[in-house]
């Protein structure tokens, strides 16, 4: 039976997200928030991993209480098991607090053979989650996973998504896996689990529930990056819309202007 | 055929001094878009001129030297229609209002809004929810206009719960053929004042009357909302599911249908498959997606519960759930998109909107599939189970266009006869244009179909209003 980990996250829709122009701040207050997209692919694969091979699947996250929707959510479709590590002192971490948290987390309910994450997630975007939780946990990473081929006798073999094509892989386990979407798109909960997930048991774990956590690499102090300041991109100047009234005089002017720039 | 009068010089002048310049459109700088529709099967007709209008006065002015000139006139909001409802067949004047998309207001005491014909549906929809109100009538088209809607009593996916845009229409102001400005109905909420000329403009495609503003009505946009996909094996079981439903007292907002291949089309063109094309280890042969609204989510998951028992009686292969903000919309993408996925991979195309009695949607279904086998033309379908509508589209991508339409002529002659057989009607949201008129004058009977021509004279002597439409039969042969 594989012990497997999911890592998500709840992101807020990006798409409503607006910057306070002032202050360069990200106003989040009201936006609708929605589970990493990457990762509903990476637990997809986790799902399918599942229903071929056996296994239990631990879904895991940090974040506010909020983030507890994502991870029934999850429940919803395909996970056996839930974490949420929640509390002020988390806040503001890194990526390097972040994984070093999450391994510790982790750690509490023993050791998993495989470890699946999104790529990136929408907010951040940073990527790095994979690699240095692959580090902490002292597993092979295979990332850009576009199929998992096979897993037996302690190994892993999967294909990879490359610029220039594909390749195949094998890794011993422990292994991380971050996927391509392509064959790990997800799938919709059944009425059945959807309803059950609403009222399944979730363990919640505070900076004083997790064994060994050493509180200096947790949140804002455990950062090793620091973000000063954030301000939007400076725009390129405005297109010129050529509007004249008529196609045809459109053309006429779009021409005339191209031969004066010497571009035609 | 109807004696019309060419676009003078002269006349062209006067136009041009209405909307000026910039707006007169002659030639070749006229929009070649202007010549069809979204079903150019149906072949391409340009006008002689085309001005985009901005306001009442405009277009009333430009009708009054139109009625002086006997020159036909089209109008055209964003051109998205599927029966050549907007098409110049006499050539004259278009007349565009997509410049008339401004939305005038909203009456928050009485949930009302002003706007103009040539605001889109999606704009309206937002604008709407911005102000935390909805505009009930949800058809697919989101680019259409709203006065495109009015002129067609669109219907649309929501239909099942609040009837379609008809419903939601409390007054008008329509330019007649002569160009007097005349205004229909009031925004209240009940009349019993004499003949409903609002509801005679309403879904008579600009051959009456020019729209120029429009007053609806909006209801308080639903607290909270999900839906659920029930997967079926085959068509029949999918849609004798759909009664229960209904007579569950479940009020869903919407029912729509949908079967295996219309879901691999839009995946592939959306390249996202929402909708799975197997469920527990057995194939999908189609589907319904129902949604529910309420106020919490206590009350939805009640309807869904109930919703399960039903299904599981009918046999459906499961019940999945649509609540997350990424699936609703990925869901409802792929559900937009299934006209646009036909249309990406299909070369030719021609279309029928029937609706008919919900129980006779598989007679119907199972009907126009064996047409299509026997005649040799693809037959791609996906509708309002809700309501009986369907969207029945013949393809092709390997016959000649001649031989194309030789074989849907068969093929829709038969179809609509089956449908009159089984008590439905030629159109359910899509309206006539010219497309459909022969099939609707069948469908109603020479008696019915002389009357539309009368009323149609009364509104239009001169037969200047949208040439060739609906009953007029002064361009046919």
């Amino acid at each position: 039976m594989l012990k497997i980990l999911v890592c998500v996250k709840q992101v807020p829709d990006v798409d409503l997200v607006k910057m306070d122009p002032e202050t360069g701040n990200l106003i989040r207050t009201g936006v609708p928030t929605l589970t990493n997209p990457l990762d509903l692919n990476a637990l997809e694969a986790a799902v399918q991993v599942k229903e071929r091979y056996g296994g239990v699947i631990t879904l895991i996250t940090m974040g506010p209480p909020t983030a507890e929707s994502t991870l029934r959510e999850g429940l919803a479709v395909g996970g056996d098991n839930a974490i949420l590590i929640t509390g002020r002192p988390f806040g503001g971490a890194d990526t390097l607090s972040t994984s070093y948290t999450i391994v510790k987390a982790a750690e509490m309910k023993g050791s998993f053979d495989l470890i699946f994450c999104g790529k990136e997630s929408l907010d951040g975007a940073t990527g790095q989650m994979a690699s240095q939780l692959a580090e902490r946990f002292d597993a092979a990473l295979i990332s850009c996973c576009f199929s998992i081929d096979k897993i037996s006798g302690g190994k892993i073999r999967a294909t990879r998504t490359l610029e220039t094509g594909r390749e195949i892989v094998e890794a011993t386990l422990p292994c991380l896996i971050t996927v391509e979407k392509d064959n790990f798109y997800g799938r919709l909960p059944s009425l059945k689990a959807y309803l059950a997930s609403k009222t399944a048991e979730i363990t919640m774990y505070s900076e004083n529930d997790i064994d060994g956590l050493d509180h200096e690499k947790i949140g804002v102090p455990g950062s090793g990056t620091i973000v000063p300041r954030i301000y939007p991109p400076e725009l390129p100047e405005p297109g010129q819309i050529i509007r004249t009234g008529s196609s045809r005089s459109d053309v006429g002017t779009l021409l005339a202007l191209l031969t004066e720039k010497g571009s035609i | 055929m109807a004696a019309y009068n060419k676009i003078t010089p002269e006349i062209a002048a006067q136009l041009m001094a209405v909307v000026g310049e910039k707006r007169f459109f002659e030639g070749a700088e006229i929009d070649p878009n202007y010549g069809h529709d979204e079903m150019p099967i149906y072949g391409r007709h340009l006008p002689e001129a085309a001005v985009d209008v901005e306001t009442t006065e405009e277009v009333s002015e430009i009708m009054k030297i139109c009625s002086a000139n006997r020159i036909p006139v089209t109008c055209r909001g964003a051109g998205t229609g599927l029966v050549g409802g907007c098409v110049p067949l006499a050539g004259g004047l278009v007349l565009c209002t997509r410049r008339m998309n401004r939305i005038l207001g909203y009456d928050m005491d009485n949930l009302v809004v002003r706007l103009q014909p040539g605001v889109l549906l999606k704009d309206l929809a937002a604008d709407a929810l911005s102000h935390g109100l909805m505009y009930p009538p949800d058809p697919g088209e989101k680019t259409a206009t709203v006065g495109g809607n009015i002129s067609t009593n669109a219907g649309g996916m929501r239909a099942v719960k609040y009837g379609v845009t008809r419903d939601y229409v409390l007054a008008l102001t329509v330019v007649l053929a002569d160009g007097r400005v005349i205004e229909l109905g009031k925004s209240v909420c009940k009349t019993s004042s004499g003949y409903s000329l609002l509801h005679l403009m309403i879904g008579s495609e600009g051959t009456l009357g020019i729209i120029t503003e429009m007053t609806l009505k909006l209801i308080p946009n639903p607290i909270c909302d999900v839906s659920c996909l029930v997967p079926f094996r085959d068509v029949e079981s999918c849609i004798r599911c759909v009664p229960k439903i209904k007579m569950a007292n479940l009020d869903p907002q919407s029912i729509e249908f949908m079967d295996a291949d219309i879901v691999t089309s839009s995946a592939a063109f959306t390249g996202n498959p929402i909708f799975p094309e197997t469920v527990n280890n057995e194939d999908v042969g189609a589907s319904v997606l129902v949604t529910f609204v309420g106020s919490d989510e206590d009350e939805l998951d009640q309807k869904m519960i109930r919703l399960g028992k039903i299904a599981e009686e009918a046999g459906a292969l499961d019940v999945l759930v649509v609540a997350t903000t990424s699936n609703k919309k990925a869901a409802w993408s792929a559900r937009s998109s299934f006209l646009t996925a036909i249309e990406a991979d299909t070369k030719l195309i021609d279309e029928m909107d029937v609706v008919v009695p919900v129980d006779k949607i598989p007679a119907f279904l199972i009907y126009i599939r064996r047409l299509g086998e026997e005649i040799g033309i693809r037959i791609r379908n996906f509708g309002h189970a809700g309501d009986g509508n369907l969207h029945i589209y013949c393809c092709s991508n390997a016959l000649e266009e001649g031989e194309f339409k030789r074989r849907v002529k068969i093929i829709m002659d038969k179809a609509y006869s089956k449908c009159a057989e089984l008590e439905g009607q030629v159109s359910g949201e899509h309206s006539i244009g010219h497309a459909k008129m022969v099939y609707l004058k069948e469908s109603v009977g020479e008696d019915v179909f002389q009357l539309m021509g009368e009323i149609k004279k009364v509104f239009d002597p001169d037969g200047i209003l949208n040439p060739g439409k609906v009953c007029d039969e002064s361009l046919v042969g």
